[in-house]
């Protein structure tokens, strides 16, 4: 297995946990008591409306940002607090970031494996994705699909234990997101937790165990997605979602 | 190391695929000496134009650089890595130090081959105060690209810091050829002490004054950019 390390968490320890997260931007509440767990190996879903928060709880995950409020711990560890050392073991994806536009598609493949004490082997993670064609285009040639798959390649290269993916498949066609489904249930296989963060209803009910969704800062619901579908007397994710926020 | 190794490679080739960094710190200096072969004291030039190629280095280009990583969330990208921020500036300052060898060298060459000039007089001295100085300028550049809200405005600082720091300091044109009250304005700024320490290297009596100061310089610079250093 290229990716991911088999459990290696003590048992009953779970992964991430956020217990009563708050995080205010001056006036604006972004985040306002947001608790979960996500146990060893569980893909974790976040969904919901723009500016429910989705994020800033990620952000704080990241150590990117510090609680106002709350605890966040990672791996047993504080992200604010110890944001190096796990980037280690945490890879991620983030909305909206970008590389230099003149560097290549194998060039940050090899940078960014350089940046890890254990990193995956960065052709191999090229070829899985898909990516190995474009080794010698530019960032700045890329198309929309050909850059979020280059950034997912690149969440991977240092061989995460615990992978956040913000907006996974956006951008990307129909082909190419149930490619990218098949690579995150590769994933799953191989031991790694993740953390997704998605627009779309019917990728969070395909690919995670749980789902938390968010609404103005607050967790609205939790729980497996057939849960919420039937507590919602809804057909479809997407259907229980649009009674939860419409409600 | 290996992460400041990899990181300054790939900025250094990043730095060789932009053409306007090819063109003023390759080229445009071999250009400003052949304008000036006429003269016959060709050597007192090349410290002068050495200065020049790590001021429009440092000083012009890389806060822009390192503004725009900013501001397209290329840092934020970097911020989620083990890659701590020291690295990031340390590898800004290798491809920078390596970039300014290359059109130093360059310049060496043409005057070497085409105007058979002679060699510097004290080559140790005169590395050390080639690091010094492109420290120097970088570190001024880091402090610009920390205060400058968006890309565009830190290449605006950077060229309005620059230009009027080249001819007064006697890089664009040497000392000699400033009237005394240009020399006194040019007293004052950083640069001088980089062309100093590079005359010195070159032709005169290496001395540990302008090396001293431009450390001053450097540390204070940096402070100020660690503090002021934000990933996004």
């Amino acid at each position: 297995m290229p990716y991911g390390k088999p459990h290696r968490h003590p048992w009953g320890m779970a992964t991430i946990e956020v217990n009563a997260l708050t995080k205010t931007y001056g006036e604006m509440v972004a985040v306002d008591g947001v608790s979960f767990t996500v146990p060893p190996g569980e893909i974790f879903g976040l969904i919901g409306p723009n500016g429910a928060g989705k994020t800033t709880t990620v952000e704080c995950i990241l150590g990117l940002r510090s609680p106002d409020g709350g605890s966040v711990r990672v791996l047993g560890l504080d992200p604010s607090r110890k944001r190096r050392a796990l980037a280690q073991r945490v890879g991620a994806q983030l909305q909206e970031s970008a590389l230099p536009d003149r560097m290549k598609v194998g060039e940050a493949m090899r940078l960014f494996a350089a940046f890890y004490a254990r990193p995956a082997d960065w052709r191999q993670v090229l070829r899985r994705w898909g990516l190995e064609h474009l080794r010698g285009k530019a960032f700045g040639d890329l198309s929309g699909g050909q850059r979020q798959r280059l950034l997912l390649g690149l969440a991977l290269v240092g061989d995460p234990e615990v992978v956040v993916l913000d907006e996974l498949t956006t951008g990307l066609d129909p082909v190419a997101r149930r490619e990218t489904w098949a690579l995150i249930g590769e994933l799953k296989e191989s031991g790694v937790t993740a953390v997704l963060v998605s627009h779309f209803m019917d990728e969070a009910e395909h690919l995670c165990d749980r789902v938390a969704m968010l609404r103005g800062g607050r967790i609205a619901a939790m729980g497996t997605p057939a849960d919420l579908i039937s507590r919602a007397g809804a057909t479809s994710l997407e259907e229980a979602y649009l009674t939860e926020v419409e409600r | 190391m290996k992460a400041l190794g990899r990181l300054s490679v790939s900025e250094i080739v990043l730095l060789a695929r932009d053409p306007g960094s090819l063109f003023f710190m390759l080229a445009f200096p071999i250009m400003l000496l052949v304008l000036n072969s006429g003269n016959d004291n060709l050597e007192i030039l090349f410290p002068s134009y050495l200065a020049m190629i790590l001021a429009i280095g440092g000083i012009a280009a890389m806060p822009g650089i390192l503004a725009s990583y900013r501001e397209r969330k290329v840092l934020r990208r970097l911020a989620i890595t083990p890659v701590s921020p020291v690295t990031l500036l340390l590898a800004q300052v290798g491809a920078q130090v390596l970039m300014g060898l290359a059109g130093s060298v360059l310049l060496f060459a043409v005057g070497l081959v085409a105007f058979d000039v002679d060699l510097p007089a004290h080559p140790l001295p005169l590395a050390l105060a080639f690091v010094a100085c492109s420290l120097m300028t970088c570190s001024i550049g880091f402090v610009i690209a920390s205060f400058a809200p968006n890309d565009r405005a830190a290449n605006l600082i950077g060229m309005v810091v620059m230009f009027p720091m080249i001819f007064l300091s006697g890089a664009a044109v040497p000392p000699e050829a400033l009237n005394s009250t240009l020399r006194r304005i040019g007293d004052w700024l950083p640069l001088t002490q980089g062309v100093q320490a590079l005359r010195d290297g070159w032709f005169g009596t290496p001395e540990a004054f302008p090396l001293l100061v431009m450390a001053g310089i450097i540390a204070v610079c940096m402070a100020i950019a660690g503090a002021l250093f934000r990933w996004d």
